[in-house]
């Protein structure tokens, strides 16, 4: 156990955390089995306050998580019951596992999951895949050299994260409807005579949620590289450039080395992050055409739980949320066991 | 060490369940004595919380009804609308689940109404019930809708003396193919054999008028998507025109003669969705319906921007205004040779709306009395909203001529043919139309008589109203449909219209697999509904309905149309008891 300096511990302890610490030296004191020697007691006692002290430091914390993690699983029992709010939990019917059953009960109702669980994992992929370009966007930035263009592209590209999803959703309508400004000039200009569908298709919508993704994301992705950037050690740049090296054999092989953990680092959290792609972009953007692409495990859902009423039902969905993050965790784990040796959890 | 930090999770979890549990749950109500008589006035001004699921409005009910509800209860509503809130049940499930839902609420009859008794969240009337005079005239209703309940919970809606087999709608029918009678004319009345001869009809009009007055495109027809439920609905109107109407994913015809699933090769719906594709092939489709709202719609109709209308209170109420009327153009119905148009008979024993009382009401005497006061001629005058046809207050909008027959007052006028009006500081200020009732439920019925003037409520049906609108328009449709009086007089007399008789039927509650299973089935209705009609081509509107079906019924189809058709015979049943018994 690491040592913390005495200090830290005792001091500023409140009549109640004093009582708690007599108490638990007591309780310390009695497991200690009665031969042992008044010194090390000693020692375990001035161990055991620090402990407490510290223990006490991240009690708010654990409670915390405990709330916020752990409480509401306590919700998963909905899924039990055909729980009808009017009624309250006691007074709904307790059904047992029919919700599971449904679930898997058609051919058609196992494909519909099927593919809002294809939705997810493709629009999550295509998020990982476009995760690089805020990194390289944070390189060129960096290699502006007229300061006030710099700023003002940071700021202009950061902008569009602090812009709610529902107006961006407006900001496509007004452009990319049938009557929007993109399908207007077209249609003035002579080139088309039927407006094109962008928003109601279902034609590569996966790849068009990914490109707002992008749009709404890229400047604040980039900010923390631009960070790291600014805390690379001058020195190395400078014997690099002594040795000859030119303004891209700077970036390639200083800046984007050293980039490197921290991407690694970003990567990670958002492989981590796999199932939880939020629902209020896609809620925003679905509609009749492309809902069978777009709807992702959250959106599912909010689909069935609220818009369709089935609470019940839509714990149960959610509940599959959890247990294939679990299965995606222990997977890592047993690859990190095989190729380092050591695992993560 | 390992034993206060068990402690100390275990204590905080206590906590949290504690805490988080004592929200739910609610205290006892207290015992209340039977009243015979309200109270003439109310000292202390009170606030009360109205849930509406009818209301389209939400905040404090301003203007010259929320004057009157002040000046008669000292009393101020604050509507609270699950349709400006969105989100479909989101709200109700909030505010039932903390245990309040309103201290004045409008639900529907049936499952909810239920729920709501069992939980213990609407308030028994029983004890204020023997001094509700007005009500107390509509009491076989009102002992209808509790049965089986132990006391007075609920009370019913559009309520009449109207027999059941009688339509309960007025002038106009609810349903009806209504044209742009002006364009119609232009091309010389061309004959209607049936709903897909409006297509080359539909596709002339418009290119008669390819813009309209502000510039933005004709479209014949303008779709909607926020009232979708079990089906497209504007998808279900056509399918009104030849009777039947929709009980799940049932479409029952009103005599009782076919029930069809909604997803018969041979059916209805799907007849409307080919009839929409083939609009859309012709580009009478506006682009735009995919994605707008009723209101955008709404105002496209304002503008002339659309020449068909399944409603007249969607094309008339919109379009036909004071200014358009009279230079002859507006929406009427063009009659289609083939078609029965489905009537709602005037319900027996109300409604589905039921309006009740909330446990947790503040002062539940005064909304009794407030209750008892909308089923009461000066309530129902001024209760219905205008879109129901209901006049407004004696002395303001209307009152008694020379020879005591009811007549528009000049600012009835105004407000009713001109489309506004102010009201005087006396009556409340404001304009006429913001300060109508925002309740938007009928509690009698405005096609019923009153007893006053012999005449119903409904203005529209009074002589001189009609002698006051008569316009080139209406002269016109006049001539055209032999001196008919009015579009339901048409109607009956050619035998056009199908008469539901109101039962008052109450559907029986979804069991929660049915339920659930009926959720999924219809998203992919609605979503594929939307597809087919605006498919690129035959093949691909062919192959998007065998997708339908299939999927449709993977997810459980058959089980939810069976019990849906076991529903709609048995509302028949009791439509044809009704009639027995009352018709």
């Amino acid at each position: 156990m690491r040592e913390y300096p005495t200090s830290n511990g005792a001091a500023g302890d409140d009549m109640t955390s004093q009582l708690v610490l007599q108490e638990v030296a007591a309780t310390e004191l009695e497991e200690s089995p009665a031969a042992e020697k008044a010194s090390r007691k000693q020692r375990r006692q001035a161990g055991g306050r620090r402990s407490i002290g510290m223990f006490l430091c991240i009690v708010p914390f654990m409670v915390l998580v405990f709330v916020f993690s752990y409480f509401p699983l306590y919700g998963w029992i909905y899924s039990l019951f055909d729980y009808r709010p009017a009624l309250g939990l006691s007074g709904s019917e307790f059904v047992g596992l029919q919700w599971f059953e449904l679930l898997v009960s058609s051919p058609t109702q196992v494909a519909q999951i099927g593919q809002v669980l294809l939705n997810t994992l493709a629009i999550s992929f295509l998020g990982i895949a476009t995760s690089v370009l805020p990194l390289i966007f944070a390189i060129f930035l960096n290699e502006v050299r007229a300061p006030w263009f710099r700023n003002s592209v940071q700021t202009l590209t950061t902008l569009p994260n602090f812009i709610s999803w529902v107006l961006v959703y407006m900001i496509a309508f007004s452009l990319f409807s049938s009557s929007g400004l993109v399908n207007n000039v077209l249609n003035d200009a002579g080139l088309i005579t039927q407006p094109l569908k962008f928003l109601d298709t279902d034609q590569n919508v996966w790849l068009t949620m990914t490109l707002w993704g992008v749009w709404k994301g890229l400047g604040w992705g980039a900010i923390i590289y631009l960070a790291a950037i600014a805390g690379i050690d001058q020195s190395l740049y400078e014997s690099a450039k002594i040795d000859g090296a030119g303004r891209f054999q700077l970036m390639r092989y200083i800046t984007i080395p050293q980039l490197m953990p921290t991407y690694l680092v970003l990567l990670l959290l958002s492989v981590a992050n796999l199932l939880n792609n939020g629902m209020e972009q896609y809620f925003v953007f679905q509609n009749a055409f492309n809902k069978e692409t777009i709807q992702v495990l959250d959106l599912y859902v909010y689909n069935i739980g609220i818009t369709g009423n089935s609470l019940s039902m839509a714990t149960a969905i959610g509940m599959l949320k959890s247990v294939i993050s679990v299965a995606l965790l222990l997977t890592v784990n047993w690859i990190a066991k095989r190729v380092r040796g050591q695992s993560i959890v | 060490m390992k034993l206060p930090k068990k402690a100390v999770a275990v204590a905080s979890a206590l906590a949290m369940v504690g805490l988080l549990t004592s929200c739910i749950g609610g205290a006892p109500e207290a015992e209340q004595a039977t009243i015979s008589e309200f109270p003439d006035k109310w000292d202390e001004e009170i606030t009360v919380d109205v849930f509406d699921e009818l209301a389209n409005y939400m905040g404090i009910q301003e203007g010259w009804f929320g004057d009157l509800v002040k000046k008669k209860f000292n009393m101020k509503l604050n509507i609270i609308a699950p349709n400006v809130a969105g989100g479909g049940d989101t709200l109700y499930n909030t505010r039932v689940s903390a245990g309040n839902l309103g201290d004045l609420i409008v639900t529907a009859k049936g499952k909810k109404l239920n729920e709501l008794v069992e939980g213990g969240l609407v308030l028994d009337s029983a004890p204020f019930y023997p001094a509700m005079k007005n009500v107390e005239k509509f009491d076989t209703a009102v002992t209808h809708l509790n049965d089986g309940k132990d006391g007075v919970y609920a009370f019913p809606t559009s309520v009449s003396s109207i027999k059941p087999t009688e339509p309960s709608e007025g002038i106009d029918p609810t349903f009806g193919p209504y044209l742009r009678w002006d364009l119609y004319k232009q091309l010389g009345y061309p004959e209607l054999n049936t709903l897909e001869d409006l297509l080359p009809v539909l596709k002339d009009m418009q290119d008669l008028e390819p813009t309209a007055p502000n510039g933005a495109r004709v479209y014949a027809i303008s779709l909607f998507k926020d009232w979708d439920g079990n089906m497209m609905v504007t998808a279900k109107q056509p399918t009104t025109f030849y009777g039947y109407d929709e009980r799940g994913f049932v479409l029952a015809k009103a005599d009782g003669s076919d029930y069809q699933s909604i997803l018969d090769d041979d059916g209805e719906y799907l007849r409307t969705l080919k009839f929409y594709y083939e609009a859309n092939q012709l580009g009478l489709v506006d682009p735009e319906s995919t994605t707008q709202n009723y209101d955008t719609m709404w105002s496209k109709v304002q503008n002339g921007q659309v020449l068909f209308s399944w409603w007249p209170w969607l094309g008339q109420a919109a379009y036909n205004t004071d200014a358009n009327t009279q230079a002859g153009k507006g929406f009427q119905i063009a009659p289609l040779k083939d078609m029965k148009v489905f009537a709602y008979g005037a319900e027996a024993y109300g409604a589905e709306p039921v309006i009740t009382i909330g446990s947790k009401a503040k002062d539940p005497e005064r909304i009794a009395a407030f209750i008892d006061w909308l089923y009461s001629p000066e309530g129902t005058y001024a209760n219905n909203s205008q879109t129901m046809g209901a006049a407004g207050p004696q002395g303001l909008t209307w009152d008694l001529d020379d020879s005591g027959q009811p007549a528009l007052t000049e600012l009835g006028q105004q407000a009713f043919i001109g489309g506004e009006a102010e009201v005087p500081a006396e009556w409340g200020g404001g304009s006429y139309i913001d300060g109508g009732s925002t309740l938007n439920v009928s509690a009698v019925l405005p096609a019923d008589v009153d007893k006053e003037t012999g005449l119903p409520f409904n203005y529209k049906t009074w002589p001189t109203y009609q002698e006051l609108v008569k316009t080139p328009l209406s002269e016109d449709w006049k001539a055209k449909m032999g001196d008919a009086p009015t579009t339901m007089d048409y109607l009956k007399d050619n035998d056009q219209l199908l008469v539901a008789p109101g039962a008052s039927y109450t559907p029986p509650t979804d069991p929660s697999e049915i339920e659930t299973l009926r959720n999924q089935v219809k998203a992919v209705i609605v979503q594929y509904s939307w597809k087919m009609s605006f498919a690129a081509s035959e093949a691909e509107f062919d192959q998007l309905k065998g997708q339908l079906q299939e999927e449709a019924e993977g997810l459980g189809y058959d089980k939810v149309l069976e019990f849906d058709m076991e529903s709609a015979k048995a509302q028949n049943e009791a439509r044809e008891k009704v009639a027995e018994k009352l018709g």
